[in-house]
């Protein structure tokens, strides 16, 4: 589970190189190749009254795309990368789907939606539609500037939260391969306050000492593969204490399994990595359960 | 017979373009959409000409290039490259690939960078056709 080839996904003006620069330490695990995608929605140049297909604009929007993608395409092809482009008019997730599967991509990286709270009532947002339907990992990268933390390297200091769902079993094994890019693994899991009524204080301590028990193991297996790795088990809400240890543990970006209970088409997204997706100070990234799991 | 010549490009406009000068001079054109498509024209068709864009989907002409100028049985082609990419990037990613273990590869036999009339085309691809 290498990540050879990533789909870097932009509007620009919520995902810039900067971005892309901060996830090159990739390079020295196995990155090389980079596709940049950028999807012209429809009715920024669909058909008008009086004016029809709006051809000219769609030019104009191709070309200012074409010329940001030439320029970073330049500093990536000079360090010896391979480098892609699509820029296509459609809907952005299917197209970026679309490209996932053409390019047989590793990872998709994507900017937070920017849309305004009534289009996220009407239409939902295109990061959660996006997790639902890719069976691809997937970073949903934070700005430095909406934050009050600074990310330099978002793969240096995870937090990988840890709920023994197949996604997040998965989660371990794309983690453990980039030990020439992660520095050390903060693994976190979140015991549930109803599963703690245990008739004794001894009941729930020993929950915790269960939990703690089962990360232990897999922090022994980061360390044989070459990363530092610690544990922690905290209690209550999962979606307000896995961002609260991500501040303890001064991690770099969080990192889920997504949830897969009903599988037919689409995957069913847990509501926490929905929601630490869309609103965690954190880049975000998360990991699907093998198809069929 | 005509010669034939094969242009990889993703961008359709460019292709057409392309297609239209080699059209108009007597030359057969053929397509191709990315490098990976390119590459397996290449081997089926064997072109007399090669008109590589850069940045491609799938395969970008910079690899392309690389692995015809390295294979025995293909190092012959004649290319012309026609991109966006400024020369010398295309030049420094071809030195970067060499320093990390590739083999050293010539340069193309003409780079023209896009926008291009097609005067010049024409005159680039007569040039390398002979």
């Amino acid at each position: 589970m290498e990540i050879n080839k990533l789909l870097f996904v932009t509007k620009f003006e919520e995902l810039g190189f900067d971005a892309l620069r901060s996830l090159l330490t990739l390079r020295n695990s196995a990155l090389d190749h980079v596709v940049f995608v950028n999807v012209i929605e429809r009715d920024r140049v669909a058909m008008r009254r009086g004016k029809g297909y709006q051809k000219d604009e769609e030019i104009r929007l191709r070309e200012a795309a074409n010329i940001r993608f030439i320029d970073w395409s330049e500093t990536l092809f000079e360090q010896g990368m391979e480098v892609g482009v699509y820029i296509v008019v459609g809907s952005l997730v299917p197209e970026v789907i679309k490209a996932t599967q053409k390019e047989n991509a590793d990872l998709i990286v994507i900017g937070r939606s920017h849309k305004g709270v009534l289009e996220h009532l009407y239409s939902g947002s295109d990061v959660t539609e996006l997790l639902r339907r890719a069976w691809t990992p997937v970073l949903v990268y934070k700005q430095l500037s909406e934050t009050t933390i600074s990310v330099e390297e978002p793969f240096e200091r995870p937090l990988l939260a840890i709920d023994w769902s197949p996604g997040s079993l998965r989660a371990v094994e794309y983690l453990k391969v980039l030990k020439d890019t992660v520095q050390e693994v903060h693994l976190v899991h979140v015991a549930d306050e109803k599963d703690l009524k245990g008739p004794s204080a001894m009941a729930i301590q020993k929950t915790r000492k269960e939990a703690r028990d089962k990360l232990e193991e897999i922090c022994e297996s980061f360390e044989a593969s070459g990363i530092k790795a610690r544990e922690h088990v905290y209690i209550g809400d999962p979606d307000e204490e896995i961002e609260k240890a991500a501040k303890d543990c001064q991690a770099s970006m969080i990192v889920l399994g997504s949830s897969a209970k009903a599988a037919w088409v689409e995957k069913f997204i847990g509501s926490t990595p929905r929601k630490i997706a869309e609103e965690s100070i954190y880049p975000t990234l998360l990991i699907p359960p093998e198809k069929g799991e | 017979m005509s010669k034939k010549v094969l242009v990889v490009d993703d961008d359709p406009d460019v292709r057409l373009f392309s297609v239209t000068v080699l059209e108009e001079h007597g030359y057969t054109p053929l397509e191709a959409e990315d490098g990976e498509i390119g590459l397996k024209m290449i081997k089926a068709e064997k072109p007399d000409l090669i008109i590589l864009d850069v940045l491609m989907p799938r395969q970008s002409g910079v690899r392309l290039y690389r692995e015809l100028k390295t294979a025995k049985a293909l190092k012959d082609f004649k290319v012309i490259i026609l991109s966006g990419i400024a020369k010398k990037t295309f030049l420094r990613s071809q030195k970067a690939l060499t320093e990390f273990g590739g083999a050293e590869i010539p340069e193309p036999e003409i780079y023209l960078e896009k926008p291009v009339e097609p005067d010049e085309l024409a005159d680039v691809i007569k040039k390398v056709l002979g």
